[in-house]
């Protein structure tokens, strides 16, 4: 079923369509990689599927059965999207282990202010940082991790959500082999309890490796659709990337 | 002695002054230049419920209180439209309107001609107007308010807080609301220093509109980040560091009538110094 | 006397002070985007200079002025290369630099008040003689007719500054985007300081101009910066014409608004002009 659909979808900047008209349905615990070159909307997707950008026209569908012409940051997790970005935002004067418990902590303002400190928080926390490999640096403050470092936490705290659908905008840019590995290990797994998880890469052999289905955006537009291998072998395709 | 016990009252009023004003600005990332505005409110409730009936000083403590809350809720909404600069703008606004208010509506507060004979506080008998008496009740407010804002500040509300200051779209996607939490800390703080008016308006038993101006809410920031954004005793420190300021300038040979002009260079001098310098303050963690 | 026509007048001359105060204010912002507050001491900074230039010293009059001019023009471009350019190599955020300036707004203004003292003062030799001129219906003195002239004689220049020389065009290239004029070879910290240089020296003049209308005092600077803000955020910030604009706009709604009511609430007037701009448009009237 499609966990996540847009029909139409509008974005515009400056009278420039970043989205246009894009029409995509996302499978439920599926791998799904939306690629392009630079440009072609993916970030801007992801900012709108986000509700970081206002949706400019068409709609946001749900489970097959909400529809949404509006989405604000704060109401997505309440449908069980989380999301990394792509120039990693961390709370950086905070520490590793802050920057998880501030996301599994009370959403009402009373009760944040109330709540006591349990087990249950602790164990999150642990349990996610030790996944990526910085339970040993949760006292160290965001700002003062190395990039590779940086990009785990940011999934570690996605993690932390425990949610449903996973939008992951270029995780692996930049990253050394071991770091790829744990991220690709994290995505398999997620697939494994039936997570749906939305990938935008430019790495074309993760992109085969890991992704069920495969979107390719240009310009805003829907190129191509399809599984990873017939996609990529599209001459529309390549001469997209070339022509970039 | 006297003058001592004086000086201690100052500092524990300023001090509440300076940690609930760091709550919105060091912990929340908030530039608020308005804290003089609900300063006044306090000292303004308590002026005219003690001098116009005959109620007590802890019900005007919790008249103020109220007014502020109300007043806090009502700018601190309309402010959560604004980002960044356009914020510390909006802020100087409402303190100015709130100042024209003070000035203006005679009929309440007496205008320029302020507020004399405020009584001191009265109960079980202990006469406050021995001012070492006063001292006591003042930081035993100051000793509340600290211990409040220390709760506030370990509490899950208050890491949003920062992560709300570090990046507010970020915690945004994790599901909180954040206008929520902004307008919470904005009101609580102005609940605050509305009581550390009220003591101010019954240990001087005269108020008038002058000191709760715009360059009042700027003494009150450079406190906070002299002693440190985001550390509650480093304000009360920076509390202290400024109301011994003028002390220090006359001990150096500064003229009494300059010295508050002389204070006003130091603190302004000391702004620019922390800003190029050592924008954490003294005990600061966060740099603005 | 009519009150229409006499309030259309004050409006049009209360625009034109404000005028003054907003072009220099938004040429500096267009270059550096941030609120240089320490803006609003410049003005006091001409108006004192001229004081003591003509009235202490007894100089001659345009000498007087065009020294007070350069010396304001002088001391915005010292706080741009002791403090603001420092800073922004640093790569200092918004607020940091907006404390910055809070800092030297404050210390200046203290500085001011400690070597003239805190009285107010006239600049005008003839108090009560001033040439008088009647239009339609209303009154204006010969000062004001010179503040007029000078508002539109700045208007002019500037836009001549801009427009059609090559600084001019350095100048908008840095407020379209600092970064590509960089990179394409113009040395904008040089432009900057010039920039600093004019938009204070501007301020200067303003202050001189109202120390003859109305007189000086140290905190002259505060009100006139913060309407100049005001009329710059209304008109669109970093706009010239927007910058205009919003100062007559800003000139007309304050004196129209206080036809019924107490003066007293001008400055309360002005900023809840302000926050509905804030709230509804923030980029002001003339930008996109």
């Amino acid at each position: 079923m499609k966990i996540l659909e847009t029909k139409n979808l509008v974005k515009r900047f400056n009278g420039v369509h970043a989205v246009d008209r894009l029409s995509i349905g996302i499978e439920k615990g599926k791998i799904t990689g939306i690629i392009g070159p630079n440009g072609s909307g993916k970030t801007t997707l992801i900012n709108l599927l986000s509700g970081v950008l206002e949706i400019g026209d068409g709609e946001v569908v749900i489970d097959e059965a909400e529809k949404l012409t509006r989405l604000l940051p704060r109401q997505i997790s309440f449908y069980g999207i989380t999301r990394t970005f792509q120039n990693v935002r961390l709370f950086e004067q905070m520490t590793v282990l802050d920057n998880i418990l501030v996301v599994v902590t009370e959403r009402n303002v009373f009760a944040s202010l109330f709540e006591k400190h349990t087990d249950y928080h602790g164990k999150i926390a642990e349990e996610v940082l030790q996944k990526v490999g910085l339970w040993e640096k949760k006292n160290q403050l965001a700002v003062n991790l190395s990039y590779g470092q940086r990009k785990l936490l940011e999934i570690a705290r996605t993690l932390a959500m425990k949610a449903e659908i996973y939008l992951f905008d270029e995780p692996f840019a930049g990253l050394f082999p071991e770091m790829r590995k744990i991220i690709s290990d994290i995505i398999r797994e997620l697939k494994r309890e039936n997570k749906t998880v939305i990938l935008v890469e430019h790495d074309m052999g993760l992109i085969r490796e890991l992704c069920d289905y495969t979107f390719v955006m240009d310009e805003g537009k829907l190129l191509a659709e399809g599984a990873p291998e017939h996609v990529l072998e599209k001459r529309a395709v390549i001469e997209a990337y070339l022509g970039e | 002695m006297e003058y001592l016990i004086h000086l201690a009252i100052l500092f524990a009023i300023y001090a509440i002054l300076g940690v609930s004003l760091n709550l919105v600005v060091g912990y929340t990332g908030l530039l608020s230049v308005t804290h003089a505005a609900f300063y006044g409110i306090g000292a303004y409730a308590t002026a005219i419920l003690l001098t116009k009936t005959g109620a007590g000083f802890f019900a005007s403590v919790i008249l103020g209180v109220i007014v502020a809350i109300v007043v806090s809720f009502l700018i601190g909404a309309v402010l959560s439209k604004f980002k960044g600069d356009y914020y510390a703008l909006g802020t100087f606004g409402f303190n100015t309107i709130v100042f024209a208010i003070f000035l203006n509506w005679q009929s309440l507060t007496r205008g320029p001609l302020g507020i004399p004979g405020i009584s001191r506080p009265e109960l079980f008998g202990i006469n406050f107007a021995n001012n070492f008496n006063f001292l006591i009740l003042a930081l035993l407010f100051l000793g509340l308010i600290y211990f409040a804002s220390r709760f506030i500040t370990s509490s899950s509300l208050g890491r949003v807080l920062k992560a709300i200051r570090e990046d507010e779209t970020a915690i945004a996607v994790f599901g909180y609301n954040t206008l929520y939490f902004k307008l919470a800390i904005f009101v609580i703080s102005a609940a605050m220093a509305a009581i550390a008016g009220s003591l101010f308006s019954s240990y001087i038993t005269f108020i008038d509109p002058s000191g709760f101006r715009l360059m009042e809410s700027v003494f009150i920031l450079a406190i906070i980040i002299l002693g440190g954004l985001a550390n509650l005793r480093g304000s009360i420190l920076g509390a202290l560091f400024l109301i011994l300021l003028p002390e220090i300038l006359r001990f150096v040979g500064f003229p009494a009538d300059i010295a508050a002009q002389m204070r006003q260079v130091v603190y302004g001098v000391i702004l620019i110094l922390l800003m190029l310098y050592r924008p954490q303050g003294l005990m600061g963690e966060y740099k603005l | 006397m009519d009150i229409v026509p006499q309030l259309i007048l004050n409006s049009i001359i209360a625009g034109a002070i404000y005028t003054l105060i907003a072009l220099g204010f938004n040429l500096i912002y267009g270059a550096t985007k941030f609120f240089n507050l320490a803006h609003g001491v410049m003005v006091a900074v001409g108006g004192y200079a001229f004081f003591y230039f003509a009235k202490t010293l007894g100089l001659n009059i345009f000498v007087a002025v065009i020294i007070g001019v350069a010396l304001a023009g002088l001391v915005g471009y010292g706080l741009d290369k002791l403090i603001y350019l420092p800073l922004r190599k640093r790569k200092a955020s918004n607020m940091v630099l907006l404390v910055a300036s809070l800092g030297a707004f404050t210390a200046l203004q203290a500085v001011i008040a400690i070597l003239f003292t805190s009285q107010f003062k006239t600049l005008s030799q003839n108090v009560g003689t001033q040439k008088l001129f009647e239009v339609f219906g209303g009154i204006i003195t010969q000062t004001q007719l010179i503040i007029l002239l000078a508002a539109v004689l700045v208007m002019a220049g500037l836009v001549l500054l801009l427009y059609k020389t090559q600084f001019g065009k350095a100048v908008r290239a840095i407020s379209d985007d600092e970064e590509v004029a960089r990179i394409v070879g113009i040395n904008t910290n040089k432009i900057m300081g010039y920039v600093f240089f004019i938009g204070s020296a501007i301020a200067g003049l303003a202050g001189i101009l109202v120390g003859f209308d109305i007189g000086i005092e140290p905190t002259m600077g505060l009100s006139l910066l913060l309407k100049g803000v005001i009329a710059s955020i209304v008109g669109g910030v970093g706009n010239i014409y927007g910058g205009v604009l919003g100062a007559f706009l800003l000139g007309f709604v304050e004196n129209f608004g206080i036809w019924k009511i107490s003066g007293e609430w001008k400055d309360a007037i002005a900023f809840v002009l302000l926050i509905v701009f804030l709230v509804f448009r923030p980029r002001g009237i003339m930008n996109k």
